[in-house]
């Protein structure tokens, strides 16, 4: 019948748009992290590129603490000192220390984490290991360095941040087989 | 919208099975459409005892009833049952039974998957439903299933996920129907602007639904393989973001609030001609602003999430947006009002019901456009504030317009009136308490009660105590409404074919109650 | 529209489809739509207006932000 034949045209018709929406739902993961890319939010893994000749604003001391954290994993994990003070434009290193307690390897991400918010807009890192996942053999105690920029544009009134790491343990890992999917959205 | 129609009323082959088996092997649009109503129906009672667990709780500061885990599974499945289960089939039932006699076609286009799309419908909810006896307890991350909660959970989260695909594929196959239905099966002479709105606005909603219910599939997808797999789209220390979730979640869930308010715009949009006497005010215009507005819902989901993190151009894009989606719907409520202007009114349930649904659904939409503005969203984000405008939006909007049209059809579904004045006393303590609960709600709100949470602050017990009552008076007219209903299908005046002085479209050419088989052959429309 | 490349049809869309975005239109303009506009037309012309009212409010931003 005609009606018959009509109908499973459309009903093909949308089945076939069913099916591209369910795609799409996916495409939109690559498509988010494209565009968190492209605006430049939220990279975490790569190291930021430092204005021609940076001005030091020696005027001005912002105090920086550092903080770490651990989240479900044998490690310890601390800075070596707990804050310092800085001038705005100035190149700093701090040293973090981490210790795998256990008597397995383990690999870890860093995930950083900034107080005040908009301390992330000013802040430019330059080397730092959460931009790469640390494997721990067992026992394992590595020091590693966080190289930073404050820019001198933090707001004036800002004067105490926080710079703080937490270490996740990279689900269902064994060093040889996972790598942190580079950036992401 | 006159039509000719020779319908003879004794089918020789009428013969169907009896019982149980009836209705378990149906292919009928009418049998369909009422399992869908009683389906959620049942849905509305469950989820409205938890709505009244979860106030019963709230009555007075301190922990009571029940424990904070569970009063977290219970704001979450109330969530959860209430859209899935209660106003999504409900709005489905109606379709079932009104499209294919409003638009003079035998029955729905594909009878068969029509019979297998209900019938997903009762395991999912069972599924969901048996995840409160699971280790872990049912889902209690809020509905809206955000990582890493969602991710965290018991194996109550993969029953719930699994149900949401179930009903999402109820959805979808139901929606192809619909859409199927009204573009092909059209009596001859109602080209597609001279369907009755309630149709129109039915084809834009499932257009929406296969839109963006595969989107929804996918995110739970999503979560099931990072919960279970391996993967790490939402997880944070596997590199995943679980922000993205929030925004494919609400690239389906801004939709779905239009899903569940269309369908009540066109009922709405066919009582109130009807009781004003009047045909609907710019019929075009109303055609157009629905599909406008399902156009704009597709753009401004992240005002969801304002305080999720995100640049202050997102912010304000989405705000603007956001803003701008009020003109099409301002352009529908003066259109019903315009409808009503200087026309002969008289005020039976449906109409009651139509009008308060104007007016709530309009005070709704004030404090949406209230909670669109950026920085007052971040003050009032996860506040009462939201619950209360997202309820006179759900409940005074998608609900009121479901009981408006129950009441309106009624007759013709089962032949019999159904007891006007028992109506009205629904209308009225359904109106009463339902402002009395939620009115009080948007005061919490501003004064700055969170969301989701089983205890709070002294200064908040007044305004609870209030809404508590109001929740439980508001939940017990609702058994008024069950009674009204049995009453009406038990027996009653006879309906007339005609039941409404004012009913213009096919549906009021065929007889009270409408027989099992309807316009076998099509009407012709002039 | 691309198809059509007679002008009065591209403005009739294109008019027709801006005031769907706001929501009303005259009875006798849409009969005139009903007409001769395909619904193929009116879909392409829906998400094209959509995608310029998008831009638009994009540049508003851009606008006010700067």
């Amino acid at each position: 019948m005609n009606t018959i034949e009509a109908n499973s045209v459309v009903m093909k018709k949308l089945l076939i748009f069913t099916v591209v929406m369910f795609v799409f739902g996916f495409a939109l993961v690559p498509f988010y992290e494209k565009i968190c890319e492209v605006t430049g939010l939220n990279n975490l893994l790569q190291a930021d590129t430092l204005a021609e000749n940076p001005q030091v604003d020696t005027t001005r001391l912002v105090t920086v603490e550092l903080d770490a954290n651990i989240r479900g994993l044998p490690w310890q994990f601390k800075p070596l000192q707990s804050s310092l003070r800085v001038h705005p434009g100035e190149l700093v290193e701090v040293m973090y220390e981490v210790r795998n307690n256990s008597d397995r390897e383990i690999n870890g991400q860093a995930i950083p984490s900034y107080s005040p918010q908009l301390l992330a807009k000013h802040l430019k890192k330059l080397e730092c290991f959460c931009f790469s996942k640390q494997v721990l053999k067992p026992n394992e105690t590595r020091r590693m360095p966080v190289q930073f920029v404050i820019e001198s544009g933090l707001p004036t009134d800002v004067n105490t941040v926080t710079i703080s790491y937490t270490f996740f343990e990279l689900a269902g890992a064994t060093a040889a087989t996972s790598t942190p999917k580079g950036t992401q959205g | 919208m006159a039509a000719v129609h020779d319908h003879d009323v004794a089918h020789a082959h009428d013969h169907h099975p009896s019982g149980m088996m009836r209705w378990m092997m149906t292919t009928n649009h009418k049998d369909i459409g009422t399992m869908y109503l009683w389906f959620s129906f049942i849905m509305f009672l469950t989820g409205g005892v938890m709505a009244l667990t979860i106030r019963a709780e709230l009555f007075q500061p301190g922990l009571q009833i029940v424990n904070p885990e569970f009063f977290n599974q219970l704001t979450t499945m109330h969530g959860l049952i209430m859209i899935f289960g209660a106003i999504m089939p409900a709005f489905v039932g109606f379709a079932n039974w009104q499209i294919p006699m409003m638009i003079g076609a035998p029955d729905m286009a594909f009878a068969r998957m029509n019979n297998w799309s209900f019938w997903l419908l009762p395991p999912a909810a069972l599924l969901l439903l048996s995840s409160f006896f699971v280790p872990g307890g049912a889902p209690a991350g809020g509905w809206t299933i955000y990582p890493p909660l969602s991710v965290q959970m018991g194996m109550g989260m993969d029953m719930a996920i699994f149900a949401i695909h179930i009903m999402g594929a109820s959805s979808i196959m139901g929606s192809i129907n619909i859409i199927t239905t009204i573009l092909n099966m059209r009596a001859p002479g109602m080209t597609l602007m001279k369907m009755p709105m309630f149709v129109w606005t039915w084809l834009i909603t499932a257009y929406l639904l296969v839109l963006v219910m595969p989107v929804l599939a996918g995110a739970v997808t999503m979560l099931l393989t990072d919960r279970n797999f391996g993967t790490n789209f939402f997880n944070a220390a596997g590199g995943g973001d679980p922000v993205m979730f929030q925004h494919i979640f609400w690239f389906f869930g801004h939709p779905e609030v239009y899903i569940m308010i269309l369908p009540a715009f066109g009922i709405v949009s066919e009582v109130i001609p009807t009781f004003a006497r009047k045909p609907l005010f710019g019929y075009s215009s109303m055609v157009y602003a629905t599909a406008s507005i399902a156009i704009l819902s597709c753009i401004v989901w992240a005002h969801h999430m304002f305080t999720a993190g995100m640049p202050v151009t997102g912010q304000l894009f989405f705000m603007y947006a956001t803003m701008l989606i009020a003109v099409p719907t301002g352009v529908k409520v003066f259109n019903w009002t315009a409808t009503m202007w200087r026309g002969s009114m008289t005020f039976e349930t449906p109409m009651l019901f139509a009008i308060g649904f104007i007016f709530l659904f309009t005070l709704g939409g004030f404090s949406g456009v209230v909670c669109a503005i950026v920085p007052i969203d971040i003050q009032v984000q996860d506040t009462y504030y939201v619950i209360a405008h997202f309820h006179y939006v759900l409940v005074s909007g998608a609900l009121f317009g479901i009981f408006s049209g129950a009441y309106y059809w009624l007759p013709k579904w089962t032949g019999h009136m159904y007891d006007e004045t028992l109506g009205k006393w629904h209308f009225w303590l359904t109106m009463i308490f339902f402002n009395l609960t939620f009115f009080v709600q948007h005061f919490l709100g501003l004064a700055g009660m969170p969301r989701r949470i089983p205890d709070y602050a002294l200064q908040f017990a007044d305004f609870n105590m209030i809404s508590s009552i109001g929740a439980f008076g508001f939940g017990l007219s609702q058994l008024l409404f069950l009674y009204i209903v049995l009453k009406c299908i038990r027996g009653g005046a006879k309906a007339p074919a005609k039941t409404w002085e004012g009913g213009k479209t096919l549906e009021w050419t065929l007889p009270s109650p409408a027989p099992y088989h309807t316009f076998e052959t099509p009407p012709v429309v002039r | 529209m691309e198809s059509n490349p007679r002008k009065a049809t591209f403005w009739q869309i294109a008019k027709a489809v801006s005031w769907a975005f706001f929501g009303v239109r005259k009875k006798s303009d849409l009969d005139m739509d009903a007409s001769m506009l395909t619904p193929k037309q009116v879909i392409i012309g829906g998400v094209v207006g959509a995608l310029i009212f998008v831009m638009s409010l994009i540049l508003l931003v851009k606008l006010v932000t700067n």
